[in-house]
């Protein structure tokens, strides 16, 4: 297999006229990781505009409820308010590096979208988000700040109106733009490079964990977890822990309303392999090969793919995937509020609420880093729509 | 006893009678199976020269909205690749012999496994694989599947305006034809081809040993009369699938396009 690929995983399905753009953009990535300069500019960012490095924060109450020590990893307190700035600012700087002018995202929750728009604003290029006419409607918060921040954002009606729609009208007008055009994708998916560049623009997620874990306790965490939808902060999550053996890596995807109900988003609980966005990965298909819809209140996690370095992370059991329903999820963000005084985004949920059950069958001088990845405002709506119907509120 | 490719043996024909070939590309089970049936078989009395067949797909994304909607509606009406294997062999069965290529995404073929593809198409007689999703580097796979089965189809290669230095690799082994991309993006952009189209197309000519076909943005004969003596031909699919929807799928006016676009490329 070329190096295009992680086991099985990953390659390039792209249409012949974007070829050449992969290869200009992969050596570019290249030189510029190896780059001080281009590294320096890229954390100086990061600090000085993104807020890092982010608190790695004892959960002292759910710690004490659980029976085990549960570190929060908060990139719920970066800039924008999740973990795909970090990745933004990466792209976004290379693409400045490539002589681009302008960059163009696909968006689910809105959460990457706006993160792009923010860092087009910011090193002033212009801005164009795809975004299925669906979620348009579920996140009109996040509409108006792209727009506030200077991008167009595209209604996209085609297919399901959703999240993967937008990724297919990203890619049309991608291969139709390339020559002055950069293509922003937000999660740990796509064509290679793109899952390898996103990887190392989040991996300051674990490299600044497993620092701030060793001072505090002196050694490698049991468990480290983190929600998966494409897998970007996961795989961020897990860069720097992959080689420690002794440390289990859990994913955990979005079970919707119950993996046998069919109305879910987690592509390897009950996936095969198959071709979509650029790359062989587990993806949701039905019965002919067509993809299937994901199903998530989550409109993070709502995608019915995922990241290739995941897909072979699990067939060569270095992680375990495992999958978490809506009212799980709900659930379990309650809880945070309530226990700590910290709204998650619905996403981050889903990996707390595998925490929790983790954490029954751990010891109490164990410990575990759960990756808060995004904060639960953008949810506002969503949530109180939820707990409405589940009377929760009332 | 190997027969020779239909696509092959009817470009070396045109050849010999100094003509141009006309492609046209449609969704497959529109507007349904067996109107499909009927469409194919009306091309080849009207003189089609190779027909593409689209099998439809989820998440079409070489393609534009006109080809996105009639993928979208055929899914609906529950056309599958299995059914559209079922249709040819009928059609062939009813002796029709144009050659027959599936435009198609590679997760359909992976679907339906590799090795299992081939042997059908080669049983039912299909003659070529339009994958726009599957570019060289990622052909291996496949194309080893495909030279180990008797009568397999030919993978068509296709070639896009920034190919460029790529152009030798894609053509080294490329059988049938080449299928020029005449803009950059998705099929169907009405005759906004690509600012370089004549450089580009005898850039591909003068390195090609077999003929050379532009698609993308066709509309009528006219549309390719700058780059006519470059080229060996023209497929046409948006436009068509424009016209059939808007004449309720007119077998006369199907037939009447074909003469007409076939007559004036033609003319001396």
């Amino acid at each position: 297999m070329s190096n295009t690929y992680t086991g099985e995983f990953g390659g390039q399905f792209v249409s012949e006229s974007l070829m050449n753009t992969l290869g200009e953009l992969e050596r570019a990535f290249n030189e510029a990781i190896r780059d001080s300069k281009f590294m320096e500019e890229y954390h100086y960012y990061l600090k000085e505009y993104v807020g890092r490095e982010t608190p790695l924060y004892l959960a002292e109450r759910l710690s004490e409820k659980y029976g085990t020590k549960i570190y929060l990893k908060r990139e719920d307190l970066n800039h924008t308010g999740a973990h795909k700035i970090n990745n933004v600012i990466g792209q976004i700087l290379l693409a400045k590096r490539m002589g681009k002018t302008k960059v163009i995202a696909e968006t689910g929750a809105g959460q990457h979208g706006v993160a792009t728009a923010t860092g087009a604003a910011l090193f002033n290029m212009e801005c164009t988000v795809f975004m299925g006419a669906e979620d348009i409607e579920r996140q009109h918060l996040n509409v108006m700040r792209m727009e506030m921040l200077g991008a167009k954002v595209v209604s996209v009606h085609s297919g399901s109106n959703t999240l993967k729609d937008a990724t297919n009208e990203a890619i049309r007008t991608w291969a139709k733009t390339a020559e002055d055009t950069f293509y922003v994708i937000g999660s740990a998916v796509g064509p290679y490079p793109y899952p390898k560049m996103v990887k190392e623009f989040q991996r300051v997620i674990s490299v600044e964990a497993k620092k701030q874990f060793m001072e505090k306790e002196g050694k490698l965490p049991d468990v480290v977890m983190a929600c998966v939808g494409g897998g970007s902060n996961s795989i961020g999550m897990f860069a720097e822990f992959m080689d420690e053996k002794e440390v289990e890596l859990i994913g955990v995807e979005a079970a919707g309303l119950g993996i046998e109900t069919g109305k879910h988003a987690a592509a390897m609980a009950s996936g095969r392999p198959g071709i979509l966005h650029g790359m062989r990965s587990y993806l949701l298909q039905d019965e002919d090969g067509n993809i299937e819809l994901a199903h998530s209140i989550s409109a993070g996690l709502d995608y019915p793919g995922v990241g290739p370095e995941h897909a072979y992370l699990r067939d060569s059991k270095r992680a375990k995937y495992v999958s978490i329903t809506d009212k799980e999820a709900m659930d379990a963000l309650l809880e945070l509020c309530r226990l700590e005084g910290i709204i998650p985004a619905i996403e981050s949920a889903h990996a707390l609420a595998y925490a929790f059950k983790k954490a029954k069958t751990m010891k109490k001088n164990q410990t575990m880093i759960v990756c808060l990845s995004g904060r639960g405002d953008k949810d506002a709506n969503t949530i109180e729509a939820y707990f409405k119907g589940e009377g929760y509120m009332n | 006893m190997r027969e020779a490719n239909r696509i092959e043996e009817k470009l070396r024909l045109l050849q010999e009678r100094n003509e141009k070939a006309f492609i046209t590309y449609m969704t497959a089970g529109l507007p349904d199976m067996e109107g499909c049936a009927k469409l194919i078989q009306a091309q080849e009395e009207a003189g089609t020269d190779i027909l593409e067949l689209g099998i439809p797909f989820s998440d079409p994304v070489a393609d534009g909205p006109v080809i996105q909607a009639a993928s979208y509606k055929a899914i609906q009406q529950g056309v599958n690749l299995k059914k559209v294997f079922e249709m040819v062999e009928k059609v062939r069965n009813d002796g029709c012999n144009i050659p027959i290529v599936f435009m198609m995404y590679y997760n359909t073929v992976s679907f339906y496994g590799l090795a299992a593809f081939a042997v059908k198409c080669a049983a039912i007689g299909i003659d070529g694989l339009i994958i726009p999703d599957l570019p060289y580097e990622e052909q291996s796979a496949l194309q080893k599947i495909l030279d180990k089965t008797e009568q397999a189809p030919i993978l068509i290669q296709l070639v896009a305006p920034v190919s460029k230095q790529r152009i030798p690799m894609l053509l080294k082994n490329a059988r049938g034809f080449v299928y020029c991309v005449s803009s950059m993006g998705v099929t169907g952009q009405e005759a906004s081809f690509h600012k370089d189209i004549v450089k580009y197309l005898e850039k591909v000519k003068s390195v090609s040993n077999i003929p050379i076909m532009m698609g993308f943005g066709i509309r009528t004969a006219a549309d390719i009369e700058p780059m006519r003596h470059t080229i060996d031909g023209a497929i046409v699919g948006s436009h068509f699938i424009n016209l059939m929807e808007e004449s309720n799928y007119s077998i006369d006016t199907v037939k009447k396009y074909i003469q007409t676009f076939k007559a004036e490329m033609n003319q001396k």
